[in-house]
């Protein structure tokens, strides 16, 4: 409720003195909500491949980075925004692809060491980077029928004539929160409706179900991998237009995935939603009004949801 | 139980310590006196940058690492916040102790210091520990990264306590007993105690009752708690253990240094530290500290290796990738296990040799 | 003066060691206990028999604490163990042997021992201090001699054979000082010889000690019992002496005739 007037209603002068101007705030909170929607995108396939193959990829940050230095080169290159996209989708999952048939399949079974090599190629493929790409920080910029603000239907302040003024944020930020709408809500549908989810999904409980069920589940593996991955680096180009793209991104962003999978429980996509969104307000809001202790915010929740509910707000185990 | 008892008085008890000590003193194979003595006698040959650059560097950083294989290897717990409670140990000196950073530092004697800096990140291990364990295995290490991780953006973010970006620089050891031990060779014995010690105490403590339940723990919990134990008790005792030598060496890191900074225990180190211990051979606690030779001997002298081969000097962490992964894939219990392999390999042909000499 | 004695002592021997009420268990839907009521006293040898998937093993590990049960109570000598985590159990004299060995294998026989000795033993934050304990390893060398291991006690486990690593299984529910024990298959997989050995072990137990035995092999329960309990779909079915069991139609007809699940 007190969130609801906090958006909707015209804050009065004094609430606005003692706790900064309304626009603010609100920039915050739909910053934070679009940063969700950012950490939801590399979560969900970080969680995605954990869920089904026990593979803690700690090498999703690196293919985050990569996927966002492809999709800026493939801007450059074509000029398509769009087009970057998919480029990132197909050559990240193609890497994933590799990994997968390569590395991973001879150490079925073996969670520590696929994590340990998860971590060697993490190094290896960011000091690749480092080499190729430099130190600079890039940005992908946002193509032109997608930049500019939008005016939304949130009032910040009445103006002396009396007439409201409406909050105005990036186009751009808003449709990528629509489309990972539309992803979560696409891959949610096709983990609970169709057969291969459903596959994927008994998978996830009993894994010996699913071999003695004849379907090649190396197969399903390679392809929730690829899928992963691809996410993954999307999730870069994307990240590539909000923010920008530099050494360390890849760590920032394996942590942020982390910390969300941990808040809302590992191979749940709904709980990834949910953990993303948690934590991108946190990081939005600890930014703005607490800046020396952000982290702290972060940190905090992740902390309490780990001694009151280890396994995650939204997991079913 | 009806078998008779034996005569307590059958059974060799040891009453003195110096057979006890005798005992135990004729077990250490000649290979580890041999390297015990090297390193004794090892400032009379070498100059100081060796002896602390290197050889001091690579005991703290087996300190560490050694924490680490410690829970790791007899608890079965991949826990990547030790290099963190090392930093944390360190900052907690700069903080309490003397510094260059006069508007921080709280400047208490070094010896309290000292101490309250080993607290404080025995503290903050065992905390760590106690959010770690009762999830399942695979997910400690991405628990106790996120609290690396964490750690390291708020000592950088914040200027009140931890001086943010900068850190703290001019934190020296302080002159006892009228020894100044900021110079090289005290500096060099300081570390190759310590380290020994810790090398000491986890093997004792392996062979100790609470060394073997933490190894019952790693192998098979549930028979564990049906025994009686209460297992998470014991993992999170566990962490409060190696957190204490992991404290130890963060202090003397931040002597060696002078300095500590947000990246001392950044997420690059914090991996570094797996990796040692990893390459080293999490089997037995001479593994971190093999892993910590290799690791500092490629960082001082890679760059002029790399060069040699034509490859930029900057490479320094994509050869280090690399090692790792030959590592995991080729010897996953690391260079220990490497050694083992080969010395059975070459045992078993001296017996087939042998075997071939008789049936001639 | 005696008589009184001799009735005080009656009525304390007649508190049962284990009582289970109403015990219930679900998972999900389905509900593998059905109100399990049953009552052993201190001493006493019960075997526990039933088909495949009757909820013998559930049974066990509900009272041993690895799930609560979903309604229910359980007591163990007077007291309300329902609660109570595993490590509670054990220290109050409750033990069990698991169908398949659950051993720690990367270490000697006589560690395991060891270990089981220190679990029970009473100085308990001890456990966090590194010491050598002289008597503790003592009583360790005695119960490997007791279960016939003296010969291997210095292996790792994993290098023995079946049968004795089904003996190490018994030496760690004999550790301590038990007051109950329950035995899950303990003769599964044994040679007749190992079997014979085994009925010794159990039958040589000090009295006081009381156990539930679960097994499928008839000769071996029947012969170290003095009383049956059969399970049937997650209930007790029927319980009684050996003999009366054994000739009982019902029982037969459900083993030899519509036994399934």
């Amino acid at each position: 409720m007190l969130l609801l007037w906090l958006v909707f209603a015209i804050w009065p002068e004094s609430f606005e003195d003692a706790f900064g101007r309304k626009k603010i705030f609100l920039n915050a909170l739909l910053n934070g909500i679009t940063l969700g929607a950012l950490y939801f995108l590399v979560a969900s396939g970080f969680t995605l491949i954990f869920g089904l193959m026990r593979n803690v990829n700690l090498a999703h940050g690196s293919l985050y980075l990569l996927g966002g230095y492809i999709g800026f080169e493939i801007a450059e290159w074509t000029g398509s925004w769009l087009f970057s996209f998919v480029v990132a989708f197909v050559a990240v999952a193609l890497v994933g692809i590799v990994l997968q048939y390569v590395v991973f399949r001879r150490m079925e079974g073996q969670e520590l060491r696929q994590t340990l090599v998860t971590i060697g190629i993490s190094i290896v493929l960011a000091d690749l980077m480092l080499w190729t790409w430099g130190g600079d920080f890039y940005q992908i910029l946002t193509p032109e029928w997608l930049s500019g603000p939008v005016e939304t239907f949130f009032v910040t302040a009445i103006r002396s004539s009396g007439e409201p003024v409406y909050l105005t944020y990036p186009f751009v930020r808003l449709l990528i929160l629509l489309a990972s709408l539309i992803l979560g809500i696409g891959m949610w549908l096709v983990l609970g409706r169709t057969r291969i989810g459903v596959l994927i999904r008994a998978g996830v409980d009993d894994r010996d179900m699913l071999a003695a069920s004849g379907v090649r589940i190396q197969l399903v593996f390679l392809g929730v991998f690829a899928f992963g991955a691809g996410l993954a680096g999307m999730a870069g180009v994307v990240g590539g237009t909000f923010q920008s793209l530099a050494p360390g991104e890849d760590i920032r962003f394996l942590l942020a995935s982390l910390v969300v999978v941990i808040v809302g429980g590992m191979g749940s996509i709904p709980g990834a939603a949910l953990g993303a969104v948690l934590i991108g307000l946190a990081e939005q809001f600890g930014s703005v009004y607490v800046p020396t202790y952000a982290v702290v915010f972060t940190f905090l929740i992740m902390v309490l949801v780990l001694a009151f509910r280890p396994q995650g707000l939204l997991s079913n185990r | 139980m009806a078998t008779a008892r034996p005569a307590v008085q059958d059974r060799a008890r040891p009453l003195d310590v110096s057979t006890r000590l005798g005992n135990w003193l004729r077990r250490i194979p000649p290979a580890a006196w041999g390297v015990g003595f090297l390193l004794l006698i090892l400032p009379a040959f070498a100059n100081d940058f060796i002896l602390v650059q290197v050889f001091g560097w690579s005991l703290i950083l087996g300190m560490i690492a050694l924490s680490l294989m410690f829970l790791a290897g007899y608890g079965g717990m991949v826990s990547l916040v030790q290099m963190t409670v090392a930093g944390c140990a360190g900052y907690m000196l700069a903080i309490f102790g003397t510094s260059a950073i006069a508007s921080i530092s709280l400047g208490w004697p070094w010896w309290l210091a000292v101490l309250t800096a080993i607290l404080i990140a025995t503290l903050f291990g065992t905390l760590s520990g106690a959010l770690a364990v009762r999830t399942a295995g695979i997910y400690t290490i991405m628990i106790t990264l996120a609290i690396a991780a964490a750690f390291f953006y708020f000592t950088r973010q914040n200027y009140t306590i931890f001086n943010g970006f900068s850190g703290f620089n001019g934190v020296r050891p302080p002159v006892v007993l009228g020894v100044d031990w900021r110079q090289p060779t005290p500096f060099y014995y300081l570390t190759l105690v310590c380290a020994a010690l810790s090398y000491a105490a986890v093997l004792y403590v392996s062979r100790s009752p609470f060394g073997l339940a933490l190894q019952g723990t790693r192998d098979n919990p549930r028979r564990m708690a049906a025994l009686g134990f209460n297992v998470t008790a014991h993992r999170i005792a566990a962490y409060t253990f190696a957190s204490v030598f992991a404290a130890v060496a963060g202090i003397l890191l931040v002597w060696l240094n002078s300095q500590i900074s947000p990246g001392t225990a950044g997420i690059g180190p914090v991996i570094d530290v797996l990796v040692i211990a990893v390459v080293g051979g999490l089997g037995s606690p001479i593994g971190p500290f093999i892993g910590a030779i290799i690791y500092v001997v490629l960082r001082t002298f890679a760059l002029d290796a790399l060069v040699a081969v034509g490859l930029d000097g900057a490479r320094f962490q994509l050869l280090i990738g690399l090692g790792f992964l030959a590592i995991v894939f080729f010897s996953p219990d690391g260079v220990l296990g490497l050694w083992e392999r080969a010395r059975n390999r070459w045992r078993h042909r001296q017996d087939v040799m042998r075997i071939g000499e008789e049936t001639r | 003066m005696a008589t009184s004695v001799a009735e005080r002592l009656h009525a304390a021997s007649t508190a049962s060691a284990l009582e289970l009420r109403g015990v219930t268990r679900m998972f999900g839907a389905l509900a593998a206990l059905t109100d399990v009521t049953l009552s052993v006293r201190p001493g006493e040898r019960r075997a526990l028999l039933g088909s495949n998937g009757a909820g013998k093993t559930t049974l066990f590990n509900c009272i041993t604490g690895d799930f609560p049960p979903t309604s229910g109570t359980i007591r163990f000598f007077g007291e309300d163990i329902t609660g109570f985590p595993p490590h509670e159990r054990i220290r109050r004299g409750l033990r069990r042997t698991y169908q398949i060995s659950l051993l720690f294998a990367g270490l000697s026989v006589l560690d395991n021992v060891y270990l089981a000795c220190r679990g029970v033993s009473r100085a308990r934050f001890s456990l966090l201090r590194p010491r050598r304990d002289d008597t503790l390893v003592q009583t360790a060398d005695d119960l490997v001699e007791a279960v016939h291991l003296s010969a291997v006690k210095n292996q790792k486990v994993a290098e023995l054979a079946h049968g004795q690593q089904r003996q190490l299984e018994i030496a760690l529910a004999l550790a301590g000082a038990p007051r109950f024990i329950l035995f899950d298959e303990p003769a599964a997989g044994l040679s007749p010889a190992e079997r014979r050995e085994l009925i010794a072990i159990l039958t040589g137990l000090p009295e006081h000690i009381g156990y539930i035995i679960i097994e499928h092999d008839m000769d071996v329960a029947l012969r170290v019992v003095e009383s049956v309990a059969i399970m049937h779909n997650g209930r007790i079915f029927k319980e009684g002496p050996p003999e009366e069991i054994e000739n009982d139609p019902e029982v037969q007809e459900l083993y030899l005739g519509g036994g399934h699940g």
